[in-house]
């Protein structure tokens, strides 16, 4: 544990915590060895000591002080950095936690001493340099921040990349702070040290890096406002490095995937057969089995470049667009009931179907991501030049009855504006932040982002960008508004609500022109003091006053109030080569869309504490797809023709635990829509799975209402749901689930849903019974006599009941009984010859049809592959014990399609 | 995989060990020091019914009448006493009052959220709704704190309702039953019961010839937590479909005519008996969504005539009906809906309109304390008498019947740290 390590690569010398340490010339000593001694006379600072230590012994925690709460009267900022708080907190109010006059008796000292009762236990000792450093704080004043306070600059970190080469193996980490004033302190024993991975390392108080086994993960340091990842990695095998074994790159993401394999001694495993592949492809492109035919066809296909067409032809289906429109619509956060507010009469379900056709044809045409992004980031209701009444009479026309107009003709995509929940500035950063930044800014919300560089003020000047965009009808529109619905006879004094809703419809329905709410962005009120407080040089921070500057994310302060659009600062900033967002965010949501994983994972989650697994790889995704325009089949084809895409999922031995370095093909299920649209098309007719290819009619990728509203609940799919469809409640990636659940399983098994989609009138079972059947001509005129016979003598039945119906009525008890004694007799004969005649009756003799060709069929359509020698054996063997081919073939697809080979894509 | 992140930043592989986390060793709960001192019994109930009363009952017409109130607040209806001196109900309650010995009544609950969406996700999850969470309902968090047998499904939602999973994910969803049981009959319930004339034997066969083709990822599943969970699932699907109890949990008819007789014909008192069927059987928990109380027209004709027999026949005989089989000291009922109703009297309607300042709430089984009222509202029931009871503190003391520290901390599926109830101290009256 406490070997001594080399490191070559720095400069420096280290031992284990509590040894002297040889440091760079510009370092402060450290903390923990100034005020080691008793004669120290330095005044610790508050911001780079005082707050830093109370972190670190656990004070601000958010189960202790840090608790919004806080605990036993005292409060403290969760995380710290709100460092004026929490020295109120400490030195001023009813119960101060210092005394200057009786340094001793302080609270903050006699607390955490547990020289008086302390709920949280003993959290420093006696006489130790925490000790001494908080009472050399008091004992100076106890001051806060001031001018003198330099601002912070970065973390060094020392190593800044861990290799280890055995299990058990230590690594000191260094951790040095640089302030705006040039000073350089070594903070390590006051930062906070988290492991990202404890399989792959464990990390102590004090920095001491474990490597507890093989992989890589990250250990992450975090300091005022720094944040550093340091890579920790153990190789898998003898084999990394120079002894590397030479493997095939054939494309730069290969290149960059075994970059890093080579580090950790993975080695890839080898490509997938032919049947893989086409599955693989076709559910992660298209979500969409192949058929039959399209296995058939592409296993018999000899060209070498059978796979690159494949990609080629799959990008142009119709199920590329639908599919990835689904995805857009997740990341958007297309709700039915999120668009309940507007009073248009246009019903959510509606708009929200206008939301993904918005979409799924820019998609389909292949626009530019950024530009997609551009009409929703920068949506408004009205065209250049339109009037208000001109913009009602084109919104108008969108909903006329067998209108050819659609909304998604118009540039801007302002469904993604007018959501509830999305109307207040902090909702629509935060909603922001996820979609087209692949971030989770919300914890800034209210406090430091306890794992990025985020603070509750970056998070209030972002959120300024987004207070102009306005939803509603602009006081100068109300007496157009007003004539509009006058002019159709609409009463809105006595009509309100529902009920007002539901005749604007009518009257959009029959062509009339109805007022619309409209997405705007009015020009700002200038601050008339903005001038006074521009010279007002006490304020060290410029004050948060709305409308007037917002800042970008780690980025500029922006003077919005000169922006006709303050969004549009946004868009640029989107543009921007050195953006640090927006290009990896959606690089890596497509790249997920195909390995289950991002390279960064989870996938709307780019912050400093979660590195990329690859950071290279995702660098040159994201700098490649801009400079091709962010043109996004160019993603998808990079991405499906790398080889590392096509990897198999066998293991071997150093792959078979990694599951985030793209080194094979991770088993993952279905997504929700994907697997009840593969449960159809496996179980249907031959017509309909062929209608399929090129019609979106009935598609669960395709569009389907996501509406939280708990009336609609009722009538949305149960199998999407308990699969884990996007509830599309916030914009995060969590709100989709592809967890296996006992009710998945339950619902794949037995539900009458499923069964019927099975064994149900017109589907492929029924149609191969019906078609495939050769039975030899006596047989068939036997078996016609009898099912004749049968009819017949069930019509017999059946009249007699009817007799005997009339009869009690007619109240004639001899007629009554006779007619029942006659009845009771058929009815014992026909009893006795369903009985006798039920093998001949109602089953189907195996021997009738071609059963190879049956089972052949049934896997292709489930899993795309051929059966094997051993399945096809067995399937045959079990329609020779069943003895019947219609229980057998409906058994043996629902055997089929409750493999986890069906539910799972891999 | 499942790898998620953890609010001290851990990714883990957490698909089978769930439940290991969470639990920070700085956290010393309220829970553990009140146990400890002893202020709280400790738990009792290992099962729980929750019924939910969508709409909104009104409280004055039911269990806090207000027999001296003004005319334009009291009502038409009349309090009558129960087996329990001293506590009046309504007289359209009159089984109910003979079972008094079985509940407590907690009068002035109070929270601020009079509409039905977000009232009811309060009254579901003990958590008033925020939109940056949707926290689950108690029937996930007990399925997942407390498990269930394995050819059981651990939680069962009747009806359709508020039942959701939120934040632990789909995999602690109730197995819902929306259709209503018919007296006498075996009751269907989505994907377990038996159909189109499947035999038990057939679907034997059909599962061996599936294990039989299952086959290509043999020994794969140690690597891969989904496969294995599939596996897991399948044997669990399979024993659930295929086991005597998980069908005879369901099965009304096989109940002796005499003890069924007390839960009546309506749908609400069969769904009361198939609840106690189940958690007879070892259902873990069951939710029982009984709606129609949204009486802003007609209030007591509406309560008299149509919601209040049933109910009233329904809950006395599930609560008689446990104790008969010696099942109510092991489990939990709770009932509520999601508001209550105004006291004033909406005149021009002849209803009660959405009010949420003042409710009640009923608890029995386990360790509560029967045949009390706990709390009170004030003398036109506009308000608790004093701070009165959050939905949140219910919550809490529900939980903690069912031995769940209610101030446990989960991640959500962002690494959100949050407690199961948020914000509410157990009540130490319910329990004795």
């Amino acid at each position: 544990m406490t070997r001594v390590q080399w490191t070559n690569a720095i400069l420096f010398l280290t031992v284990v915590a509590g040894l002297p340490v040889v440091t760079l010339a510009d370092d402060v000593t450290r903390i923990d060895e100034r005020f080691a001694v008793d004669t120290i006379t330095e005044t610790p600072d508050f911001r780079q000591h005082v707050v830093p230590l109370l972190g670190k012994v656990g004070c601000n925690g958010r189960a202790c002080h840090g608790s919004f709460q806080g605990r036993g009267g005292f409060r403290l900022s969760l995380f710290g950095y709100d460092f004026k708080s929490d020295h109120e907190a400490l030195t001023a109010g009813e119960k101060p936690r210092v005394n200057l006059a009786k340094v001793t008796e302080s609270l903050m000292l006699q607390k955490p001493l547990q020289v008086i009762p302390h709920e949280g236990g003993t959290r420093i000792k006696e006489n130790t340099w925490q000790h001494k450093v908080l009472t050399r704080w008091i004992e100076g004043g106890a001051k806060p921040i001031g001018a003198q306070t330099p601002e912070f600059v970065r973390l060094d970190v020392t190593p800044d990349e861990i290799i280890a080469k055995q299990k058990g193996e230590t690594f000191v980490l260094k951790v040095v702070a640089v302030w705006s004033n040039g000073t350089r302190e070594d903070v390590t024993p006051l930062c906070r040290f988290q492991t990202n991975n404890d399989q792959i390392a464990s990390v102590e108080d004090t920095g001491i890096v474990t490597s507890t086994g093989p992989g890589d993960s990250n250990i992450v340091v975090f300091y005022d406002n720094g944040v550093v990842p340091v890579p920790v990695i153990l190789p898998v095998s003898e084999n990394f490095g120079d002894k590397y074994p030479a493997v095939a790159t054939p494309t730069k993401v290969d290149e960059l995937v075994v970059q890093k394999l080579r580090k950790l001694g993975v080695t890839q495993s080898d490509l997938c057969t032919d049947a893989d592949f086409l599955r693989r492809v076709s559910l992660d492109m298209i979500g969409t089995l192949p058929t039959p035919a399209e296995v058939e066809a592409f296993l018999a296909d000899t060209s070498a470049d059978k796979r690159a067409k494949k990609i080629d032809e799959l990008l142009e289906r119709p199920a590329y667009a639908a599919w990835w429109a689904t995805k857009f619509a997740d990341w958007t956060g297309n709700n039915a009931g999120k668009l309940n507010n507007n009073k248009s009469g246009v019903e959510a379900t509606t708009l929200s179907g206008d939301w993904y056709e918005w979409l799924r044809t820019r998609v389909e045409k292949n626009v530019p991501y950024d530009q997609i992004a551009e009409g929703i980031i920068l949506a408004v209701s009205r065209q250049d030049g339109e009037s208000y009444e001109q913009y009602c009479e084109r919104m108008s026309s969108y909903y006329k009855k067998d209108s050819t107009a659609s909304f998604a003709d118009q540039p801007s995509l302002t469904h993604y504006w007018i959501r509830r929940e999305f109307n207040k500035p902090e909702e629509r950063a935060m909603g922001f932040a996820y979609t087209f930044l692949g971030i989770r800014i919300q914890c800034a919300q209210c406090h430091k982002h306890p794992f990025d560089q985020w603070t509750k003020d970056d998070f209030d000047r972002f959120k300024e960008f987004f207070s102009r965009a306005q939803y509603g009808v602009t006081p100068s529109n109300r007496s157009s508004e007003q004539e509009m619905l006058q002019h159709a006879g609409i009463d809105v004094k006595k009509l309100k609500g529902n009920d007002l809703s539901k005749v604007i419809r009518e009257h959009l329905t029959k062509g009339e022109v109805m007022p619309f709410n409209e997405l705007f962005v009015p020009t700002p009120k200038r601050n008339p003091q903005a001038k006074e407080a521009k010279n007002d040089k006490e304020k060290k921070r410029p004050q948060v006053v709305a409308g007037r500057t917002a800042k970008i994310l780690g980025g500029d302060e922006i003077k919005i109030e000169e922006l006709g659009d303050p969004r549009e600062a946004l868009m640029d900033w989107l543009r921007d080569d050195t953006n640090p967002y927006f290009a990896k965010a959606i690089v890596n949501r497509i790249w997920s869309g195909y390995f289950n994983v991002g390279i960064v994972e989870p996938i709307d989650d780019l912050s400093l504490a979660n590195p990329p697994s690859n950071e290279a790889l995702l660098d040159y995704l994201a700098t490649e797809f801009r400079s091709h325009n962010y043109d996004m089949k160019w993603l998808h084809r990079t991405i499906a023709n790398s080889r590392t895409y096509q990897l198999s999922w066998h293991t071997n031995s150093t792959n078979e635990f990694d599951e985030r370095n793209f080194a094979r093909a991770v088993p993952h299920r279905l997504p929700a829509e994907v697997a009840f649209d593969a449960l159809q098309l496996a179980t249907m007719n031959d017509a309909d799975a062929a209608s399929w290819k090129t019609s979106l009619s009935g598609r669960s990728i395709g569009h389907t209402i996501v509406d939280s509203r708990a009336g609609a609940r009722g009538k949305q799919s149960y199998a999407l749901a308990i699969f884990g469809r996007s509830i599309r409640d916030s914009n995060c990636e969590c709100d989709r689930s592809s967890e296996a659940s006992l009710l998945q399983t339950v619902y794949l098994q037995n539900d009458s849903e499923v069964l019927a989609m099975i064994g149900g009138k017109g589907r492929w079972v029924e149609q191969i019974l019906k078609n495939g059947r050769s039975v030899p001509p006596e047989r068939a005129q036997q078996e016609q006599k009898t099912r004749q016979a049968k009819r017949l003598a069930e019509a017999d039945v059946a009249k007699l009941k009817q007799r005997l119906q009339n009869a009690e009525k007619r109240e004639k008890p001899e007629m009554v009984n006779a007619i029942k004694a006659e009845l009771a007799e058929r009815e014992r004969t026909l009893a006795t010859e369903n009985q006798n005649g039920a093998a001949a009756a109602p089953v189907l003799p195996p021997s009738d049809f071609d059963l190879p060709a049956i089972i052949k069929q049934a896997y292709l359509r489930t899993l795309s592959r051929y059966p094997t020698e051993v399945e096809l054996a067995r399937a045959n063997r079990y329609y020779e014990e069943t003895t019947d081919a219609g229980r057998g073939t409906r058994d043996l697809l629902w055997a089929l399609v409750n493999t986890k080979e069906f539910v799972v894509n891999h | 995989m499942a790898v998620h992140r953890t609010c001290d930043g851990i990714q883990r592989r957490d698909f089978l060990r769930v439940g290991a986390l969470g639990a920070s060793a700085l956290t010393l709960s309220n829970y553990l020091r009140f146990a400890a001192a002893d202020e709280v019994k400790n738990a009792k109930a290992q099962a729980a019914i929750f019924i939910n009363l969508g709409g909104g009952p009104s409280h004055m017409d039911t269990f806090d009448l207000k027999p001296n109130a003004p005319s334009e607040f009291r009502g038409e209806f009349n309090p009558i006493q129960t087996n329990v001196s001293g506590i009046e109900i309504s007289e359209h309650l009159p089984k109910l009052a003979q079972q008094m010995d079985k509940f407590a009544i907690l009068r002035g609950v109070s929270h601020s959220l009079a509409a039905h969406e977000l009232g009811s996700l309060y009254v579901n999850t003990g958590n008033r709704p925020i939109p940056s969470i949707e926290f689950p309902s108690y029937g996930s968090v007990v399925s997942k704190e407390l498990g269930g047998p394995p050819d059981l499904p651990p939680y069962v939602a009747m009806g359709t309702g508020y039942q959701k999973a939120g934040y632990l994910g789909v995999r602690y969803a109730p197995l819902t039953a929306a259709t209503a049981p018919k007296a006498g009959q075996p009751y269907s319930v989505r994907g377990v019961s038996l159909q189109n004339g499947l035999t038990v034997s057939n679907v034997e066969e059909r599962q061996n010839l599936l294990r039989d083709l299952d086959s290509t990822f043999k020994g794969a599943e140690k690597n891969s937590q989904l496969l294995d969970g599939l596996d897991r699932f399948g044997q669990q699907a399979f024993s659930m479909i295929t086991s005597t109890r998980s069908r005879e949990a369901f099965d009304i008819s096989k109940e002796t005519p005499s003890f069924s007789e007390q839960y009546g014909q309506t749908s609400f008192g069969l769904n009361c008996l198939v609840a106690t069927r189940l958690v007879e059987s070892g259902v873990r928990f069951v939710t029982l969504n009984y709606g129609g109380w949204d009486t802003h027209q007609d209030n007591w004709v509406r309560l008299k005539t149509k919601q209040l027999p049933p109910f009233d026949e329904g809950l006395a005989a599930l609560l008689n009906g446990l104790a008969q089989k010696g099942l109510l000291a092991s489990t939990c009922v709770y009932v509520t809906g999601e508001f209550g109703r105004t006291p004033k009297i909406n005149t021009q309607r002849n209803g009660r309109d959405h009010y949420a300042r003042a409710m009640f709430m009923l608890m029995a089984g386990g360790g509560v304390k029967p045949g009390q009222v706990i709390g009170a509202s004030d003398e036109k029931a506009m308000g608790p008498v004093g701070d009165g009871f959050k939905p949140d503190r219910v919550a809490a003391s529900f939980f903690h019947n069912l031995g769940i520290d209610p101030q446990k901390e989960y991640q959500t599926n962002i690494g959100r740290p949050v407690m199961i109830v948020r914000d509410g101290e157990i009540i130490p009256e319910l329990f004795a």
